[in-house]
């Protein structure tokens, strides 16, 4: 049977003569009908471009050339009548951020009947039982089906785009990052529902991502694309298990999996840029940073050739014979790449008292119009040793980012204290700026963190000027330039925060923050907006500088890998409470709260069989605490419990202790939860609860 | 990784400054608009700043006008005579002076007092904000020219009470624009981030703020100009400037009301216009200019 | 990327539930929302009324002195007209009758016309609403059609045209501008005839009332002033809808409109322009204050008899009663527009109406 879908030789350009971008150059790729493809890389490597042009929604700047075969017939040559009518109706988009991918000021009914008003020449009336149909089968009730976009959460505006994606019933949906701004259990039920919907109507699937590991839980075959080629293309669990290309293999380490040994402590990145796509490219583009080029790399001309059975890479080692840059054991690599020792042991012994402390801390924002107040910070205990670095996980709105601001002194708290070595903080003027000579911030996105005004001399000795450390100030700015990995120093001085890369920059900012000469860092979803492979870079920076520098850091993130990858301890947060502290070994490995259950089964991994096992609900509201237990609305050990339980009424009306501060090297961790360590089996046996440890391996 | 501490490293040779400005040199001299704007506006200052040296009192005066009133242009007078008998041509010269100034005094004002108010408004929230803001949206509210005119008409004919009522009435636009840019400026994380650094408030407005909203104060003022340039030369058409000054509101008044629209006396009532014209566009194209570089998003 | 969905606004476990009927508590929130913009337009007033106080009854150094300059007047004549005039009052009685005498319609008694300010003010507002009136809609029609336009296709050539054409308009002054059009138009240049009429709302001894002879007779002394106005107004009008068309072009849910299918005028029509018009609309009703502006120079031009003449001719003594009611007229109009666009974009914009 002809493939639905077969696309050769693509190339695109954008914009002309010595400007212009060669955004893709020489894609080729069949889809069958049925099938899910995957198509992974990292910022502008060309995969979105690749997935618009499949639907011809690039710029009028861009040139396409090659051959799209939908169905047999050429989108590239295609009139713009039959062009439109294939649009929606025989494949459809799913873009991601739908706060700006839906018109904000119509209803999100209204924008699901419009296709099939267009394409389907039925009237209103059908159109809107459709939508309402639509809607309840992507978990959204039709009775809201008049509201606006804004109105919604990010999980359910998405999966909104996944209904107006169907509702011409089309043979292919193409999804371009459906669900890059999601937290993570939402990012789970929505891709739980996109690969259920999709394999019950046979639809076929492109989708676009830079997370590896999610393309690999919902495709069956999985593209790695490169300076705007395919480099590897093949079944997503073997692209990824046993790869045939040095950058998959690469990119996929940058994916740390739970449990690994060879990625703990042991952040791995790839140094270097992606070439620039205005040059011409002469032999493999991955060459100049690949750690197993030979000369022939540079000159020889490039294809995807076969590498195994339906698979495809462009190494020329395959050529060769041999599997193309494949593994020797994940392990050993890892030890090879830790060129340093990893810093002090697992279970650092904090010397004397923690280096800061977070104390019975409250953060709470008053009313405002239409809503109550807003408990982000709901006491916590909290301490960081010297030269320890801690993890504070958890979702969006659980207070996490307040926590972390609090602890720089940049938001007063209600209640409670933060101390730095052991000395009460408090705000004013001067003992603020005090605090700051030792406590640093480290933020998210680091463009946005620069002064698009200053060059990187005057951004990194903003903070000593500041406080008139004038002596020297030279000296130190290429100091800690070095120290940040910005070398030579000098080159990088007179530039602006536009001119530089991604990874480049938030090297700046911690260049700023170590010029205070810091003894803690806090670091607020520091590597979330890289690119993965700049992302290993960062946190190997962080890591070597706690090695060198004893810097002691908070890192906060969504990420458990993160955790896994750099962290000595973890605490995981909930709706403004810490639910569940201790060394990373003991939390990761053998969880005890079901809410870090449920994030740890949530993460998309390749080598587990059982499906992961999202929550229900949405993330939780901090104006609207439940009594009792706060997570127990959401939790399933609770919804496992008989009714009229007496422990069932203890999580609905006891609140829970506060965790104290995780005592100094102790190897358990702390939970907050009335059925700690329970599993659900257990429980509705009614048997003697036991403390099942569940390894996830 | 091994950290190597260098030698500090030897001053740049290019100030990081200069090449700012020289990449905004540039981009201004790719626009054939902006050049034209600042040709003309260039050409005007040194022409008015210039006339006192071949312009003599005696063109100026009304007594003893060496012309017969309102006739059309020869080879002595260029331009033919206005109502007096005067050469319109020295006139024409002598009226960019009041317009430039008072355009420029004026700007100068309403760039201080709006900046200041707008940055201050944006910066702290709260009830300083509310009550700038308050008296800011309620002072854009008032009609322009009617405020003007009862500011000159009370304070009394002249250059200064025009310079006063023009200040008064567009301070408000630019604290308006001003207080809107400081607000976004300070949304963005590098705020966050001097102030995690350290930085008091002063300090932030000072050396974080305003560097990045003085482009929008440079647009604003330039647009500003023009739009004082064309009030002073209404206020001063409907009589309200100095009498015995020469000005091309002023001219355009006198030929109004001394008949050359039925007389077709197209050479007294071009040139002045024509010349307002010029110089609002000049400034106009500029400040467009300006935006334009500063924010690539408008399109050219 | 990391989450950024806003904790704040996610709905808890009520995201189940069936939320409120719109009607009930849209209603609720907009009677707020007209009580709190209502409240601020009589504040606004108030301090308007101070404002002109001050600026009328304060600063003028000798309001007696002005009136009776050129005519021999006997001290007794001098006290009679200071008591008269309310002058030897205390400031604050004089402020109270002030508000008094406004909020009553009184708003003095004209120096030069020796009729009430108020009675003047019913003469002539008619004239002022029909030239307004009709040169803000032509503007705004012709502003926002070229502004759509030339802002979906940016750099073409509509573009570059209208906008050159717009920003040369709007630096000609406006008084300029009507000369010239009726040296051309209405003297006659060259080889132009005397198309328009000179000046005035209607030539003496044609009929007044309804009939159709005077409205056309209107009609054609309004063609110059009008067509004054439309030119140097509507530049700003098509700059604001150009900009918010600029805006819209780079929202992604343009790149979604597209993707379903939708012609390109399909997709700028029902997407793109209802979303640029939201911005566009206050401002627009913010531009009224320079409507009024220019309203006072055209008339004054043309002698059209209404508020702005009345404004020009209360400048020749200066007529400080007069004046200062057409100021209050002219600004508490501008204060009505301001509140009129607050409720209209409410209304329009759903963002909004639900917060």
């Amino acid at each position: 049977m002809a493939p639905l879908l077969e696309v050769r030789g693509l190339s695109v350009t954008y914009g002309s003569g010595g400007q212009a971008v060669r955004a893709v150059r020489g894609v080729d790729f069949t889809l069958d009908a049925g099938q899910t493809l995957g198509m992974a890389g990292e910022s502008g490597c060309g995969k979105t471009t690749v997935a618009l042009s499949l639907l011809r929604l690039l710029p009028a700047s861009a040139r396409l050339s090659g051959e799209i075969l939908f169905k047999g017939e050429n989108i590239i040559g295609l009139g713009w009548q039959k062009l439109r009518a294939v649009r929606w109706a025989e494949a459809s988009v799913v873009f991601q951020g739908a706060m700006s991918a839906l018109n904000p000021v119509r209803s999100i009914g209204e924008q699901i009947c419009e296709p099939i008003v267009l394409h389907e020449k039925v009237g209103r009336r059908v159109a809107e039982r459709r939508a309402a149909d639509l809607l309840d089968s992507v978990g959204v009730p039709s009775a809201r089906r008049a509201s606006y976009p804004h109105e919604l959460s990010g999980g359910q505006r998405q999966r909104v785009m996944i209904a107006m994606a169907l509702a011409c019933e089309p043979d292919l949906i193409i999804a371009d990052e459906p669900t890059t701004a999601l937290d993570v259990i939402v990012q789970a039920q929505v891709l739980d529902l996109m690969t259920s919907l999709v394999r019950d109507r046979q639809i076929s699937m492109i989708v676009i991502s830079h997370d590896l590991s999610v393309l690999a839980e919902t495709c069956d075959r999985l593209a790695v694309m490169y300076a705007g080629r395919i480099a590897e293309l093949g079944p997503s669990r073997q692209v990824l298990g046993s790869s045939r290309h040095p950058y998959t293999r690469i990119l996929a380490r940058a994916f740390p999996r739970m449990g690994d040994p060879g990625s703990r402590m042991a952040p791995a990145g790839l140094p270097g840029e992606p070439p620039d796509l205005r040059e011409e490219i002469t032999g493999c583009p991955f060459a100049p940073r690949c750690p197993e080029a030979v000369a022939d790399c540079l000159t020889h001309e490039i294809e995807l050739w076969p590498a195994g059975e339906q698979r495809l890479s462009a190494c020329i080692k395959v050529l060769e014979g041999e599997p193309g840059g494949l593994q020797a054991h994940p392990a050993a690599e890892a030890v090879r790449d830790r060129a340093e020792p990893a810093g002090p042991a697992a279970e650092p012994a904090n010397a004397g008292q923690p280096v800061l402390e977070a104390r019975g801390l409250r953060v709470v924002f008053p009313a405002r119009r239409g809503r109550g107040p807003a408990r982000a910070v709901d006491d916590v205990n909290l301490t960081i040793g010297r030269g320890e670095i801690v993890a504070l996980i958890g979702e969006s709105g659980c207070g996490k980012s307040t926590l972390a601001r609090a602890l720089v002194g940049l938001a007063e708290p209600t209640g409670g204290e933060v101390r730095y070595a052991g000395a009460p903080l408090r705000y004013s003027g001067g003992a603020l700026r005090e605090h700051r000579r030792h406590v640093q911030l480290v933020l998210q996105d680091p463009a946005g963190a620069l002064n698009p005004k200053q060059n990187v001399y005057d951004l990194v000795a903003e903070g000593p000027r500041l406080h008139g450390m004038r002596a020297g100030l030279t000296g130190r700015v290429h100091d800690v330039l070095a120290r940040a990995g910005l070398r030579p120093p000098a080159q990088f001085v007179s530039r602006y925060p536009h001119e530089l890369s991604g990874g480049q920059q938030q090297r700046v900012v911690i260049a700023g923050a170590l010029a205070l000469e810091p003894s803690v860092i806090v670091a607020d979803e520091p590597v979330s907006s890289l690119d993965a492979s700049v992302r290993g870079e960062i946190l190997k920076l962080i890591l070597g500088l706690r090695d060198q520098l004893s810097l002691a850091a908070l890192i906060v993130s969504h990420d458990l890998g993160v955790a896994w990858n750099i962290a000595d301890r973890v605490a995981v947060m909930y709706l403004g409470r810490i639910v569940e502290a201790g060394p990373v070994s003991e939390v990761l490995l053998r969880p005890r709260h079901p809410y870090t259950r449920a994030l740890i089964s949530v993460l998309p991994d390749a080598s587990r069989d059982q499906p992961g096992r999202a929550l229900a609900g949405e993330p939780p509201d901090p104006t609207n605490i439940a009594a009792g237990c706060r997570f127990h609305p959401r939790c399933p050990l609770h919804a496992a419990l008989p009714a009229g339980d007496e422990r069932a009424e203890q999580c609905r009306t006891t609140p829970v202790p506060v965790l104290p501060a995780a005592a100094d090297g102790t190897a358990t961790s702390l939970v907050a939860c009335h059925l700690a360590g329970l599993d659900e089996s257990a429980l509705a046996d009614r048997g003697q609860p036991s403390q099942t440890s569940r390894s996830l391996f | 990784m091994t950290a190597t501490t260098q030698a500090p490293a030897p001053p740049e040779a290019t100030p990081p400054r200069l090449i700012a400005l020289r990449r905004f040199a540039g981009e201004f001299a790719t626009r054939p608009t902006a050049v034209a704007g600042l040709a003309i506006l260039v050409a005007v200052t040194v022409l008015a700043l210039a006339a006192p040296l071949f312009i003599h009192a005696s063109d100026l005066d009304v007594i003893n006008a060496p012309g017969q009133p309102i006739s059309p242009p020869s080879a002595r007078f260029p331009l033919g005579t206005d109502y007096a008998g005067r050469s319109i041509l020295p006139l024409l010269i002598w009226g960019a002076r009041p317009s430039l100034a008072i355009g420029v005094i004026a700007t100068a004002l309403t760039m201080i007092l709006g900046s200041t108010i707008g940055l201050l408004a944006g910066h702290y929230g709260g009830l300083t904000s509310k009550v700038l803001m308050a008296v800011t949206d309620w002072f854009i509210a008032l009609p322009t020219l009617p405020l003007a005119i009862a500011l000159a008409a009370v304070l009394g004919q002249g250059d200064t009470s025009i310079t006063i009522a023009i200040a008064v009435t567009s301070w408000s636009a630019t604290a308006r624009l001003i207080r809107a840019q400081t607000l976004a400026v300070e949304a963005r994380p590098f705020i966050e981030r001097a102030r995690a650094l350290g930085a008091r408030d002063d300090q932030l407005m000072v050396r974080q703020v305003l560097p990045n909203v003085a482009p929008f104060i440079l647009v604003s003022a330039t647009l500003t100009v023009a739009g004082a340039i064309l009030t002073e030369t209404t206020l001063t058409f409907l009589g309200l400037g100095n009498p015995t000054d020469v000005s091309w509101g002023a001219m355009i008044n006198q030929a109004f009301f001394q008949g050359a629209v039925s007389a077709g006396a197209w050479w007294y009532i071009l040139p002045p216009g024509i010349a307002i014209l010029i110089v609002v566009l000049g400034f106009t194209l500029i400040g467009r200019a300006v935006e334009n570089i500063l924010n690539p998003r408008m399109g050219r | 990327m990391s989450s950024t969905s806003a904790p704040l606004s996610a709905q808890s476990l009520d995201a189940l539930e069936v939320p409120p009927s719109g009607g009930a508590s849209g209603a609720r929130d907009f009677a707020h929302y007209l009580t709190r913009k209502l409240a601020a337009a009589v504040i606004s007033f108030v301090m308007l009324l101070v404002l002109g106080f001050v600026i009328f009854s304060l600063m003028p150094s000798d309001p007696v002195e002005s009136l009776t300059r050129g005519h021999a007047t006997s001290a007794r004549q001098m006290q009679f007209l200071i008591r008269q005039l309310g002058l030897n009052q205390p400031v604050w009685e004089r402020f109270g009758h002030f508000v008094a005498n406004t909020l009553q319609g009184h708003l003095g008694y004209s120096w030069q016309f020796e009729t009430p300010v108020s009675t003047l003010v019913a003469q002539r507002l008619w004239p002022t609403i029909l030239l307004m009136g009709s040169s803000t809609i032509v503007s705004i029609l012709l502003g926002m059609w070229l502004g759509i336009h030339s802002g979906w296709r940016p750099g073409r050539v509509l573009d570059r045209v209208s906008t050159g054409t717009a920003i040369t308009f709007w630096s000609v002054p406006t008084f300029w501008l009507g000369i010239i059009l009726l040296v051309l138009l209405s003297t006659g240049f060259g080889p132009i005839p005397s198309l328009f009429p000179a000046g005035g709302m209607s030539t003496p001894g044609t009929p007044g009332g309804l009939t159709p002879a005077h409205i056309l007779d209107v009609a054609h002394h309004l063609v110059l002033p009008c067509l004054t106005l439309v030119l140097v107004s509507f530049a700003q009008y098509q700059m604001i809808m150009r900009s918010s068309m600029v805006d819209e072009m780079g929202t992604p849910y343009l790149l979604t409109a597209r993707a379903k299918g939708l012609r390109d005028a399909e997709v700028r029509r029902k997407h793109a322009v209802p979303n640029a018009l939201l911005p566009s609309v206050t401002l627009i009703f913010l531009q009224v204050g320079t409507m009024i502006t220019g309203a006072i120079t055209v008339e004054t031009v043309y002698s059209w008899p209404g508020l702005g003449y009345l404004t020009y001719q209360a400048l020749q003594i200066p007529d400080l009663p007069l004046l200062e009611g057409t100021f209050i007229v002219f600004s508490a109009s501008v204060i009505v527009f301001n509140l009129l666009a607050d409720l209209l974009y409410r209304y329009l914009d759903p963002r909004v109406r639900r917060a």
